[in-house]
């Protein structure tokens, strides 16, 4: 009788082992066929594409030739021709699904249409990163996401249920119910947003369920950059006795890009036999070499019907080569996952601050519940407040400390700039169950 | 019933330099892979029939999709498949 191989560490060795020669071929060959494809059917392709013949892409030089994709364009074209705008290569009658962007940055939420196959691919790229994190049939999986509009984890639910694990669906549930579900149901794995894993293991300490001598061995984390800053992974990792992995995506691919693997090397293997990943300098668009900060462009191959070519994802990564790793796959690495968005780093007198340099600070402080960043203009002079929720178990001469050490390491890596530092009640911060936001620029638009 | 003929372009299977059928970089395919290669072609041409009932037909697309993208796991074939409304 047939069975499942569950000691394979690979979900597909052909391509996680492949040479990267072929795998460069690979993903030439197939980026001819989606070009032609998008060319042929997508009015906004057959424009965009009109001085690009397929056939002549034969090296990685010659994407330069394929003009960038942008989120504008996108929106644009959505809002030129509603509902979906001219990148689909066919209407709704030939899709199955219908998703949306977060909406979390406060713009209107792209829409993207998604086949069959389209949504078969989307499942089997968190395939790729479930497997590779150890999720195997026998575990049992919980899913502690809203199931809404917003693509999120429909696509690891899927995943867990393609592997042959058993997956419960946390949908509309409070936060409570869903910390009693992962122990009643014996939950081995978990997957949430960073934040969200965080206020779970809060709700578990309320309720005197111990997670750390609980079942659960893997928590896979998404939808923030969260899950690869050490201090936030390593809290995680704490406060659930589980290793913590993270991955990528966005609802423009569908799914995810890139992956935590078991070796967990500090980045995420980009899955570069579906994907084609480069790494631009977001001012000139040329692209960069390994160890250098910039944006990531994506394309990708499994999505027919929304074609999604060159496009400018404005995540700031770092890509370095697969001998950063031990993991044995050949696929780069982004270090560090997304370390931040091209478009969140903020100018405070002449200082730059990132919201996940800040938050790596934070969290490495024991005692911290929530906090928020709060950039203001009350004169002429830019103030920056960190608003810190600490637990309740903190009192006022733990606070006094608790401050004072967080407003120094603030200071000392960010060139002397002077954070006010203050408290805030318990409750009285967001908490997240999706995308976290937790900066706020109140100074006059320039 | 009737379904659309698939007018996804042809891509000929790539052969190797024996002019068996390969892979999309060229290799030759081992046992497994010839299998799954079959099964794909065999669903994709079972549904391009306008004979089928829409449980038959409904079915087959959603089988097909996974093996779909088994088969391009493997590189071994690359095509979409709207026009079969997979």
């Amino acid at each position: 009788m047939a069975h499942q191989v569950t000691d394979q560490p690979f979900w597909n060795p052909k391509t996680e082992l492949m040479a990267r020669e072929d795998l460069a071929q690979l993903q030439l060959a197939k980026l001819r066929r989606v070009l032609a494809w998008a060319k042929a059917r997508s009015p906004h392709y057959r424009r965009t594409l009109a001085a690009v013949d397929p056939d002549r892409i034969r090296t990685r030089d010659d994407l330069a030739r394929i003009p960038f994709l942008t989120r504008e364009e996108w929106m644009a074209s959505q809002e030129a021709h509603p509902p979906f705008g001219e990148l689909p290569v066919t209407g709704p009658d030939r899709a199955i699904r219908l998703h949306t962007t977060s909406g979390t940055s406060g713009r209107t939420p792209l829409r993207a249409l998604d086949s069959r196959k389209d949504w078969s691919w989307s499942a089997e790229m968190w395939c790729y990163a479930l497997w590779g994190a150890g999720v195997r049939p026998h575990d049992v999986g919980y899913v502690a996401f809203g199931y809404g509009s917003f693509i999120g984890f429909w696509g690891l639910h899927n995943g867990l249920e393609k592997i042959g694990a058993l997956t419960v669906p946390g949908g509309a549930q409070t936060t409570a119910q869903r910390v009693r579900q992962i122990h009643d149901f014996g939950a081995t794995v978990v997957a949430s947003t960073p934040t969200y894993a965080l206020r779970l293991a809060a709700e578990a300490e309320e309720l005197g369920i111990d997670l750390v001598n609980g079942p659960v061995r893997r928590v896979i984390l998404s939808g923030e950059p969260a899950g690869s800053i050490p201090e936030t992974k390593a809290l995680i990792e704490r406060k659930w006795g589980a290793q913590a992995f993270d991955t990528a995506g966005m609802t423009e691919v569908s799914t995810i890009v890139m992956f935590t693997p078991a070796e967990q090397p500090g980045g995420c293997h980009v899955i570069e036999d579906h994907l084609l990943e480069e790494v631009i300098d977001p001012a000139t668009g040329r692209e960069i070499g390994y160890g250098e900060r910039g944006e990531r462009v994506c394309t990708s191959f499994g999505r027919s019907t929304t074609p999604l070519i060159r496009y400018r994802t404005a995540d700031l990564v770092v890509r370095v080569p697969h001998t950063a790793t031990t993991s044995g796959r050949t696929w780069d690495l982004y270090q560090g996952g997304i370390i931040g968005r091209v478009d969140d780093m903020k100018l405070v007198r002449g200082t730059n601050v990132y919201p996940g340099a800040v938050e790596a600070i934070v969290r490495g402080f024991d005692g911290v519940e929530e906090f928020q960043i709060r950039i203001s203009r009350p004169g002429d002079r830019d103030e920056i407040e960190l608003l810190l929720e600490p637990s309740t178990t903190v009192d006022d001469t733990a606070w006094a400390l608790l401050s004072e050490r967080v407003g120094a390491e603030l200071a000392d890596a960010h060139e002397g700039l002077r954070f006010r530092v203050r408290r805030a009640a318990t409750g009285e911060l967001p908490r997240f169950e999706l995308k976290a936001r937790r900066l706020t620029d109140l100074r006059p638009a320039v | 019933m009737t379904t659309t003929a698939a007018t996804t372009p042809a891509h000929a299977p790539r052969t190797t330099p024996g002019g068996a059928p390969g892979d999309l970089l060229g290799a030759p395919l081992d046992d497994a892979e010839r299998a799954l290669l079959e099964i794909y072609d065999r669903i994709v041409a079972a549904l391009r029939r306008d004979d089928l009932p829409p449980c038959v037909a409904a079915n087959l697309r959603a089988a097909l999709a996974p093996v779909a993208v088994a088969v391009t796991d493997l590189g071994l074939r690359f095509e979409h498949l709207t026009d079969l409304d997979v």
